[in-house]
């Protein structure tokens, strides 16, 4: 029985595999197998060329933080003990852009495209959440 | 080939509901009470009304139905509309196009809900927000992505560290419309609001802090549009229909630099383009206000200042009576009250018609830019109002 209050990820048919992945300690995302864009959440065609052919493929985990965002007020109370808290959205160097947390550094210490990398916490048996760190 | 339906239909009464804490309506009573009003002030009968579209709470199911029904009404063209806070500016534009098509001739257009009752009313709607359960997704909630603050949070924090916009200069967006609140009997914040409050006030999402953010009121808002022709015979001075445009970035406000130049740009260009205007043809702007950062991100891309000088432009005191711009002369979002942009419509209209004394009315008012935005923070509206028509 896990004592982790935050929720946890519904996944959809489309995002099973990510978290799949997720759990593997992989960070994957669609890539075209046409024109090899990459995107990020899945969808049944690619949306730059609209081609239906395409996989899901392992990334380097390396980004930059895009921007962020940061809570001075709990919206759910499982996030209560955190503010405050960034949001982030990391721009992975692949091109997608993901919503999640950086880890080991205070919302204070973030900027605008400072360099990060993917990290993995494994929150429950079931379920494995990326986040990222700073790149020292 | 296309029809240019510039100065062709007008707003030719507005009307609205008591706003504000108003417990005893809910969003339907909201919207029967100011379309009765929009009607009356056009010298109209509901015997002439032949269109209707409507938008209030996303929870009623074909919500124009609800609204037709209070009302009593039988009408060719009818629809609710579901594209967020674009969805008002952008149902004045969609009458134009039913009346043009030969549809119908004179359809009411309008907002309205109980945001704050909804969760205020009684010992009830309190206990049922305390125990709704929150939905959970994935990709947001799990890193604590909750509400719409964030979104704009994020902007404004790119902006920010990309063209130094400061927090002052939000601030000032926030100070402009409260000064203009208190002089409109009608609005919910009535309290002075100083620069300095606004600096020491609760971060929300930093960067922007309660004041940043749009009230939650009670309300509704309707206008009546009507062919220009028709209009001339009304009891008000009509508000011409210049130009309107639209803008939909749905590929999403994370992709490409979508956060910073917004649809906003292209809503503006193609109804500039219907009225034959230009940005410094505009003597009022009533500009979407949900957060005071999207009032900065719209003037850029409707072409009031450059890209990364909206900082500067409204910390120029722009946005007050006696700026270059006066702009959400009732008070906007931020302090009349959150109808979700109706009330933009409405004062734009009423700025047109140059009804207010002295104090309230843009001197030699002919055009207002009144906008829309919303729907997943990438939907954007533009509507040009005009005294003349053309």
């Amino acid at each position: 029985m896990s004592d982790y209050k935050k929720p946890l990820p519904e996944s959809s048919v489309e995002s099973k595999p990510f978290w799949e992945a997720c759990k593997r300690h992989e960070l994957v995302v669609p890539r075209c197998a046409k024109c090899t864009h990459h995107w990020f959440p899945a969808s049944a065609t690619c949306p730059k060329c609209w081609s239906t052919e395409w996989a899901w493929a392992k990334v380097s985990g390396q980004g930059k933080v895009y921007s962020f965002g940061v809570y001075h007020r709990a919206y759910d109370k499982s996030f209560q003990e955190e503010l405050p808290y960034a949001l982030v959205i990391v721009e992975l160097a692949e091109g997608p852009r993901l919503t999640t947390n950086v880890v080991g550094c205070k919302p204070a210490a973030l900027s605008c495209d400072m360099p990060v990398e993917v990290v993995f916490e494994d929150v429950t048996e079931a379920r494995t959440l990326y986040k990222f760190k700073p790149v020292v | 080939m296309s029809t240019n339906l510039s100065g062709k239909y007008a707003i030719v009464g507005v009307g609205q509901s008591p706003l504000g804490k108003v417990p005893d309506l809910g969003p339907i009573g909201l919207f029967s009470v100011a379309a009765k009003n929009a009607i009356e002030d056009a010298g109209l009968k509901k015997e002439d009304v032949d269109g209707l579209i409507t938008r209030g709470p996303d929870d009623v199911y074909c919500h124009h139905q609800k609204v037709g029904e209070a009302l009593g009404l039988n009408v060719t063209f009818s629809t609710s509309t579901a594209n967020g806070g674009a969805s008002q500016t952008m149902a004045v534009a969609m009458a134009c196009m039913a009346i043009e098509s030969g549809v119908c001739n004179t359809v009411v257009v309008g907002y309205g809900r109980d945001t704050w009752s909804r969760t205020h009313r009684d010992a009830q709607a309190k206990q049922a927000v305390a125990s709704r359960p929150r939905t959970y997704s994935e990709f947001g909630s799990e890193f604590g992505q909750f509400g719409a603050p964030v979104n704009y949070a994020i902007s404004a924090r790119r902006h920010m560290e990309r063209f130094g916009t400061t927090k002052a200069q939000l601030g000032a967006i926030a100070v402009a419309f409260r000064n203009h609140a208190r002089k409109n009997p009608n609005a919910f914040m009535q309290k002075p609001l100083t620069l300095e409050e606004y600096l020491s006030a609760r971060l929300i999402v930093d960067p922007l802090c309660l004041y940043d953010c749009s009230v939650f009121i009670d309300g509704a808002g309707a206008v009546v549009v009507t062919s220009a022709e028709r209009a001339r015979d009304l009891k008000q001075p009509p508000a011409y229909v210049r130009g309107f445009g639209f803008g939909n970035r749905l590929s999403g406000w994370y992709e490409d630099d979508n956060m910073i130049n917004t649809g906003a740009k292209e809503a503006g260009e193609i109804a500039y383009k219907m009225a034959g205007i230009g940005p410094k043809d505009v003597d009022t702007a009533q500009i979407y206000d949900c957060f005071t950062h999207m009032v900065l991100l719209q003037l850029e891309d409707y072409g009031f200042c450059a890209k990364g000088e909206g900082g500067p432009f409204v910390g120029s005191g722009a946005l007050e009576f006696d700026g270059v711009l006066p702009t959400n002369t009732s008070g906007g979002q931020l302090s009349e009250g959150h109808i979700e942009g109706m009330l933009q419509v409405l004062e734009g209209a009423r700025q047109v018609r140059h009804e207010y004394g002295a104090d309230r009315q843009v001197k030699d008012c002919n055009i207002a830019l009144v906008t829309g935005h919303g729907g997943n923070t990438v939907c954007q509206t533009a509507l040009i109002l005009g005294r003349e028509a053309g």
